[in-house]
């Protein structure tokens, strides 16, 4: 997949966000493409490590920051005390519509990511997003602990919070499994 | 009475201070080859002056370094509910020991540089290596290692590693907040020194006024501040770095003259096309096409060994990479054929890219070079703490940093005999060229 490719997807990822009800700043953007990376298997090819509000990719960043330049997403300052918002473009609308081939591919995937995480906040987007790069890493451990090990990564995540993320995660595996 | 504070002259700083502990390190070998290295590789050929090295760089890195610490870690300076996130902050202890490393890692961050700086060391080095590797592999070596257990109390080199080259570049080592927010002072993409020193410095030599700021105010009003919520839920609190409201403009000025440097020093598209010339005759010169990762060879090899090279290379037609050391000793390089333009970009972000492969067919690959990059990160996008005590984000509060572009350079370069031809023949195909991209369905 090219820059370009990756860029439409991620315009059409921002535009399914905003339609769910998304703040959709950056941190909405990255955990939601970290599950379209690593829950729906899209190949956008992102190296992301365990960062702040948990998985995040420097590449990704650099991605957005791109796209910015390239005139198809948007910083929309919020009132304060909100973050600022990542949205797509008049233009991005016509840039879509030139890759029909890759979003026909993969517009299933980000509808079912929007669908799932469009509605939730950062915190809860972290706990979730942290469940599943555990799970990744630790695949023959069983759901305490997966749990555990969110609590250890990140103190504030209380242990109740993180076995429900890690279950929540379980079903969104199934889920999109039943989806392919 | 051994002296136990050194003082060392700097055209930005006045002053450069440093203790006993801390001038082993300046006199050790990886760090005095920067004296060898160009802060800004052949820039000197478009900016005479500008033949300034790393090795003072780094100094002024590790001056500005501990400038910031005490700014931000002041009891004064520091919220409650930072202290709460950050036990560090209360610990004497802890705070001198990460004040040494801190500054210990300003002042290796650039120690892995290969000769001339940046110039292509993506091509120049094996994959999976950069200059951060090689920074990394120096300061956990045996010869460093010595120092670091010197000192009192001594350093763990990991610590070091992490603050000089920061979580990007890091990924396989865990960052605590702490550790996060040291690392971010020296290569943070809104306020870090390394920048801070190198805008200041650069345009000091290249003679030009874009990358002066007001750092003194700037780093005075600097804090470590809680996040601002991304929506309207509550996320943990993670503190960041940013800028009390009094210090915003100088902010505005930081990020203005990081523009302005960018797109007239960094990328003016001279500069960008001897460094094309440059990495060719490397990639000739160097056995196997890239530079040694042995970090003996790596020491040993300093813009001095290839200045010569390239010196010789000119005047023997017989040697590798004459024709590109000629174009860089006779100043007979390439010239500007096309750059990026707000309406070509519109219909096709990678136009450049277009543009390079149809000259190619037409003048022949020895003839065309590209030139792309894109601005990494999001600068502009910071904490800051306002007049009634709220934590709003940068682009809330300024509308300058709203506005402020992204830095993005797509040239096309031609050899200079046929310059003539290629623009005639760009004007009467421009259009059709760079029409909108996308798929087939």
């Amino acid at each position: 997949m090219d820059r370009l490719q990756r860029g439409a997807i991620l315009i059409a990822l921002a535009d399914a966000l905003r339609r769910q009800g998304s703040w959709c700043g950056e941190t909405h953007l990255q955990k939601a493409t970290y599950f379209l990376q690593h829950l729906m298997e899209v190949p956008l090819e992102y190296d992301f490590i365990l960062y702040k509000h948990g998985p995040f990719s420097f590449d990704l960043r650099d991605e957005l920051t791109a796209l910015q330049s390239d005139q198809l997403l948007e910083l929309r300052p919020q009132p304060i005390p909100y973050g600022p918002s990542l949205l797509p473009t008049a233009a991005s609308v016509e840039f879509r519509e030139r890759y029909p081939r890759t979003l026909g591919t993969h517009q299933r995937s980000v509808d079912f990511v929007a669908r799932k995480l469009g509605d939730k906040g950062v915190s809860e987007l972290e706990r979730l997003a942290t469940a599943l790069y555990v799970t990744r890493q630790m695949t023959d451990a069983d759901a305490e602990a997966r749990a555990r090990r969110i609590n250890e990564l990140k103190p504030h995540v209380s242990l109740d919070e993180a076995r429900q993320a890690v279950a929540s995660v379980d079903r969104l595996k199934e889920e999109a499994a039943s989806l392919s | 009475m051994a002296k136990q504070l050194h003082e060392i002259r700097d055209p930005i700083h006045v002053f450069v201070r440093l203790d006993t502990d801390e001038r082993k390190v300046l006199d050790s070998r990886p760090f005095q080859r920067l004296r060898h290295i160009h802060q800004l590789a052949l820039s000197y050929l478009v900016y005479p002056a500008a033949t300034h090295r790393r090795f003072e760089h780094s100094l002024g890195v590790m001056e500005l370094a501990g400038r910031v610490f005490d700014v931000v870690t002041h009891k004064d300076a520091v919220r409650e509910e930072v202290r709460r996130a950050l036990p560090e902050i209360a610990n004497e202890d802890a705070l001198r020991y990460w004040r040494r490393v801190l500054r210990m890692a300003a002042l290796c961050h650039d120690m892995g540089h290969l000769p001339f700086s940046h110039a292509a060391e993506k091509e120049l080095l094996p994959s999976d290596w950069n200059h951060e590797r090689l920074t990394r592999e120096i300061i956990l070596s045996d010869e460093m290692k010595i120092i670091w257990e010197s000192m009192t109390p001594p350093v763990r080199p990991l610590d070091v590693v992490k603050l000089a080259v920061g979580p990007r570049e890091a990924k396989d080592l865990t960052f605590s907040t702490w550790e996060d927010i040291l690392a971010e002072i020296i290569v943070g993409n809104s306020f870090g020194v390394d920048r801070m020193d190198y805008l200041l410095r650069d345009s000091h030599h290249a003679g030009v006024a874009y990358g002066k700021f007001d750092h003194f105010r700037l780093i005075d009003t600097l804090r470590i501040l809680p996040t601002a919520p991304s929506g309207p839920d509550q996320p943990p609190p993670e503190p960041a770095l940013g800028v009390e409201d009094g210090g915003i403009h100088s902010a505005e000025a930081l990020l203005l003259a990081r523009y302005f440097m960018y797109s007239q020093v960094y990328f003016h598209p001279i500069r960008r096309i001897y460094d094309i010339h440059l990495k060719d005759f490397l990639s000739a010169w160097l056995l196997g096409a890239k530079f040694a990762t042995d970090l003996e060879k790596h020491l040993r090899t300093t813009d001095n060994e290839v200045s010569a090279a390239l010196w010789e290379a000119a005047h023997d037609p017989t040697k590798p990479g004459h024709a590109d050391a000629q174009r860089i000793v006779g100043h007979q390089h390439f010239k500007v054929l096309y750059q990026r333009r707000p309406d070509d970009v519109a219909k096709n972000p990678e136009a450049g890219q277009v543009v390079f492969e149809a000259a190619k067919s037409e003048f022949g690959t020895e003839n065309v070079r590209h030139d792309r990059y894109t601005q990494k990160g999001s600068a502009h996008i910071f904490p800051v703490l306002t007049k009634d005590e709220r934590i709003a984000y940068s682009v809330q509060v300024s509308e300058t940093l709203q506005r402020l572009p992204v830095v993005d350079v797509d040239y096309v370069f031609v050899h200079p005999e046929r310059l003539g031809d290629a623009e005639r023949w760009l004007r009467a195909r421009h259009d059709s060229l760079i029409q909108r991209t996308g798929e087939a369905i």
